[in-house]
């Protein structure tokens, strides 16, 4: 399994995080990874998607429901949504499984545990502010690569 | 019935997940903060009001994070009444271990009272005896600050406040808690 992607978006819509894996070795006839950039263009484009794609999930199944992911040839992206709007997006090689429960775990055990609960971490994280500490990129870079 | 579901989530939470402090820090604490505000603010009893909901405002903003991460809330609730028995049985439960009565509804489900049987903050408290403390200073005021912080993260605008607190007498602590409304989602801005 291989993962691309991550990007968090606050309430506010803004991309407050993006980081991207490329991976270690490409197995041979493996298809390469998808250009995704870390660009903010494309971040706007992914949010605009999810976002859209979430309304309509709710439109269509009621407001209990979720949008969970979409798959295309290339790629899988997963959508987690917490209470508060904050909006977890990972992309995905597309053999991977649900990864619902991944974002889950990142936004209780790395977010809130070391942004969160960073005193000196802003309420509000304009530009990405209080989000890039050590802990919180590192623990992510362990779990993800844990997984792949 | 959502009530008794919501206890067996909060008790299974403090049992299970939740880092205990000592009772009593925790009121001398509180205790200490109030005393030096008071202090601070020259005995202003409604600043003094002011900044205590102002501070627990702060710590809503971001308790609400650890909330919903201890209780694995994976979706909003589907009503007002519904959040206030999660408010008492898993928030008060998991931060404070009391669970507040749910009561005084009005009838348009807008509007309900947290009765406060016991209340740690307030252990060992005798009000100044100035004659306007009585009257004017609401002791556990951050409690407020913090339904109201919290709840604004999960987009549901709400006023707070105390009506009756047993430090001033009165029979019950009594704090109302009025829906004002749904905040919608944000919108993404509009590409020129």
């Amino acid at each position: 399994m291989a993962v691309y992607t991550f990007y968090i978006f606050d309430r506010h819509t803004e991309c407050v995080y993006v980081k991207s894996w490329t991976p270690p070795t490409q197995a041979a006839g493996a298809s390469p990874a998808p250009a995704i950039s870390a660009g903010s263009d494309d971040a706007k484009l992914v949010f605009g998607t999810v976002f859209s794609l979430r309304n309509m999930a709710r439109k269509l199944g009621g407001d209990d429901d979720a949008f969970i992911s979409y798959r295309t040839g290339q790629y899988k992206l997963h959508f987690y949504e917490t209470p508060a709007n904050l909006r977890f997006v990972m992309i995905t090689d597309t053999a991977s499984a649900s990864m619902r429960n991944v974002l889950h775990q990142i936004y209780i055990n790395l977010w809130v545990e070391y942004v969160v609960k960073n005193p000196l971490a802003p309420v509000e994280h304009k530009g990405g502010a209080g989000i890039k500490n050590e802990l919180f990129e590192r623990g992510l870079d362990q779990f993800i690569r844990g997984m792949m | 019935m959502a009530a008794s579901k919501a206890s067996r989530i909060g008790e299974e939470i403090w049992k299970t997940r939740i880092d205990k402090v000592n009772a009593e820090l925790v009121t001398l604490t509180y205790g200490t903060i109030v005393a030096q505000l008071c202090k601070d603010f020259e005995d202003d009893y409604p600043e003094v009001n002011r900044q205590l909901d102002k501070m627990g405002y702060n710590i809503g903003l971001r308790l609400i994070e650890d909330y919903l991460a201890k209780s694995n809330t994976m979706k909003r609730c589907s009503n007002f009444r519904e959040t206030a028995d999660m408010i008492s049985r898993v928030g008060f439960k998991i931060f404070l271990n009391i669970t507040p009565q749910v009561t005084n509804w009005t009838t348009d489900n807008n509007s309900f009272s947290l009765v406060f049987d016991e209340n740690p903050f307030a252990d060992f408290v005798e009000l100044p005896d100035d004659g306007r403390a009585q009257n004017e200073l609401w002791y556990s005021n951050i409690l407020c600050g913090v339904l109201r912080g919290a709840l604004e993260m999960v987009q549901m605008q709400v006023e707070a406040h105390f009506i009756s607190d047993v430090l001033r007498g009165n029979d019950t602590t009594e704090m109302r808690v009025t829906l004002i409304r749904y905040i919608d989602d944000e919108l993404p801005p509009e590409d020129d």
